[in-house]
This record gives C-alpha cells, structure tokens and sequence, in this order.
C-alpha cells in the first residue's frame, strides 16, 4: 500500500471489513482469537505467485522471512527467536529434507493465541527466483490444513439474476454453438498471423493441427498433456460457462517481449506463443470469430 | 491524482472502458472503482476473483518457465473484453477491467500500466 490508497483503506477499516493492518506496512493476518494461525500463514505464502520476501512477525516474540515464489516456499532468510533455524538458514534452495524443519519454524512463528503479521518486500538474497523449493500444498498437507477458505472454495456456478437493468453487469454464458462465425481454432490461429510464432490446437475438430518450430509445439504439447486438466478449470474460473468460448493472453507487458496465447472453443485448446504485439491482431481475430 | 481520479482520467480517455478498478488482490478486495457499468459487490468480487485466477497455475507457471513473470492478462469471452494488470513493485496492487471489443488494446494495456504504477508509488 502506499499514501495513495491509504484514504481507502482508512475507508474499509472505518467500514469493519476483514483487512486489518497494522504499523509499518504490516498485514494481520490472524489475530489473538484466530483458531489456527498456521492455515492463516500458509494461505498467505500460497497466495504469492510472484517473487517476494515474506517477513512475518509476532509482536515482541520470533520473527522470519522467507522467500516464496509461485506458491513455493524458495529459502528462509531470517529467522529471530527461532530454535533449530540454522539448518534452514544456509540453505540456498530448499529441499524436501527440509521440510520438517521449516514446518517447525512455521509452527513457531504460528503459535496459537498470537497475533501474527506479515509485511511483503522485494525477494531477498540476490534477488534470484527459482521454479523449485517447497510447494506450499506440499507443507499444508503434512499439516493437514485446507488452503482452500470456505468461499473460494470452487468457483460459484453462473447466477440466473432477475432482469438486470441494459447497463448492469452480469457474466452471461455465450457457447461456442451459439457463435455466428462458426470458425474453428486453426482458423482463428491462421487469422491472428506472422505475431503467432507457434501454435497447437489439442481437442476438437482441429485436434492435432500445429504451426512453428518443432521445439516450441513440442514443448506447447507436453504442457497440454501434463496440465489440460489444471487448464480447463483455470478456464472455467474465467468463462461464464465451461463451454462459452474464451481466449486470453499472458505476458509480461502483452504489448511487447513474449506472451502465451490459450483459447478454448468448441471443446478444443488452442495453445500458442505470440512475439511482440499481438493483442491488436489477437483481438481482431476475436472480433470476426463471434461476429 | 487520487485513485478514483487516475481510474476516471483512463475511462475517461477510452469510452470503450465500461469499468475500470484497482483492486488488493492479496485480500481480494476491489479497493475503487470507474466507469459506465453498474456493477454489483458479488461482480466486483468475482472480477477481482478473476483477477486473481489468470494470474495462477497453470498457465502462470507456463509463462514464468518460458519467458519470466506475466504481469499482464488479457482475458476476451464473447461480450467483454477484460484486461488484469499487476504491478511490477506491489504484486498485491492490480487493476482490472471490462471493456468493449472495439477498444484499441495496445493503447489501453500502456495507458493502464502507467495509471497502475502512478497509484502503486502514490503519484
């Protein structure tokens, strides 16, 4: 947060809304009363996809930072007030024959009945980020603890509201049947053009359909094989219908560099790699697919 | 600028924007907002929701693997365009938005990376 937002979050705390914080750019992640402060500082680390240090304190008891990235837990790099935190400590890259170590000093910096804070900052030492270190599920399961709260559990399936007024918002379900255009992926693919670089379709009437260099589609395969399923619910998180048609882009800055292409129609994926800027070209071919 | 005024000064600058909104996604709170749309609570959960969701696994990891972190997603369904930015500095700060298909995409995306960290430096 920074002095720009601070009227709001003045706003929503005047308002008794569930974000606390507390001096010094610190978030209260659970309080005295929380039933399990552990889960509370799990969700948090798992809630970190990008790079960041995580120093999470207990007011006048142990403090420690950790470094998290993609919902893994990457190195410890403090620990205050902490028995037995060596071992983890000089650990450049954690590994699974640190796990209970570092569960050990979790359920120290956790303990029952005391407030615990949590202040996020740039990653640490050396800024390095690496795709390995401890998952977080991982952890929560040798804890027994459900990262998933309650209300966030599985995404809500669409509400039927009552007549919205014209300018109300509403997710209304659009299927791929329903689509005037009728175009499959491959054409979509073929419409975007030379910012495509790569492309596989896996899954409906364009199964097996690819272009670009043979490295890029195989590894574009291998992703498809190994995640479709993780993928198709990502999707549905986003799609008003699990069978309304979606493309999104990824990327950095999506005007510039690399950025990954997914489009779901029809029952087939469309997986691709757009160099430079597609999203112009990307959303003309979007526009004649459900014109 | 304040934050409703850079939210307003971007829909503003592009009527295709129908909402425009800067959420905490670390506690999934849509913090202000812009725009013609009249948007509920549970929508303005949901985008935030949303938000969140295109910034996750398993297309995250594909990203961070081939061409390092994504900080910007561009969700297109049928009658919306949506645009997600997360800040480079603040990870927890993004906006978030809905606009129309005929939106001219690379101005906006370069419009909202500016308003973005404008707000997450407080300028």
């Amino acid at each position: 947060m920074n002095k720009g937002t601070l009227p709001i979050v003045a706003r929503l705390q005047s308002l008794q809304t569930a974000a606390r914080f507390a001096p010094g750019r610190a978030r209260i992640v659970a309080d005295d009363t929380a039933p399990n402060p552990l889960a509370d500082l799990l969700r948090a680390v798992n809630e970190t996809m990008m790079g960041r240090s995580l120093q999470f304190d207990s007011p006048g008891g142990p403090s420690l930072a950790l470094d998290v990235s993609g919902r893994r837990v990457l190195r410890v790099t403090s620990a205050i007030g902490l028995p037995g935190a060596e071992t983890c400590l000089g650990v450049e890259v954690l590994e699974d024959e640190h796990k209970d170590d570092l569960i050990k000093l979790l359920q120290g910096i956790a303990a029952p009945r005391h407030e615990l804070r949590l202040t996020s900052g740039p990653i640490g030492r050396g800024g390095e980020v690496v795709s390995v270190g401890l998952p977080v599920a991982l952890l929560a399961d040798l804890l027994l603890i459900d990262l998933n709260l309650p209300d966030i559990a599985e995404p809500e399936p669409e509400d039927a509201p009552p007549a919205p007024a014209p300018t109300e918002a509403v997710f209304a379900p659009m299927t791929g049947a329903s689509l005037a255009g009728g175009n499959g992926l491959a054409d979509f693919a073929g419409t975007i053009g030379p910012e495509l670089v790569a492309w596989l379709v896996s899954g409906g009437e364009d199964d097996g359909r690819a272009s670009g260099p043979d490295e890029m589609v195989s590894h574009l395969q291998g992703f498809l094989d190994d995640e479709r399923e993780a993928l198709d619910r990502q999707l549905d998180i986003l799609s008003a219908a699990p069978d309304e048609p979606i493309a999104m882009m990824l990327g950095a800055t999506l005007v510039e560099g690399h950025s990954i292409l997914c489009v779901r129609l029809g029952g087939g994926i469309l997986l691709g790699v757009i160099e430079g800027d597609g999203t112009r070209a990307t959303l003309s071919a979007w526009r004649n697919l459900i014109a | 600028m304040g934050v409703a005024d850079s939210l307003g000064a971007v829909v503003k600058a592009f009527p295709q924007a129908r909402l425009v909104a800067f959420a905490d996604l670390s506690s999934r709170m849509i913090l202000s907002s812009s725009g013609p749309l009249s948007a509920t609570q549970e929508y303005l959960d949901r985008l935030c929701d949303q938000a969140r969701a295109s910034f996750d696994d398993p297309l995250f990891s594909l990203s961070v693997e081939a061409f390092g972190e994504p900080h910007s997603a561009v969700v297109m369904v049928p009658d919306a365009v949506r645009v997600f930015l997360r800040s480079d500095t603040e990870p927890a700060d993004a906006l978030c938005c809905i606009c129309d298909h005929g939106i001219d995409l690379p101005a906006f995306v370069t419009k909202l990376r500016d308003t973005l960290e404008g707000i997450t430096h407080g300028g």
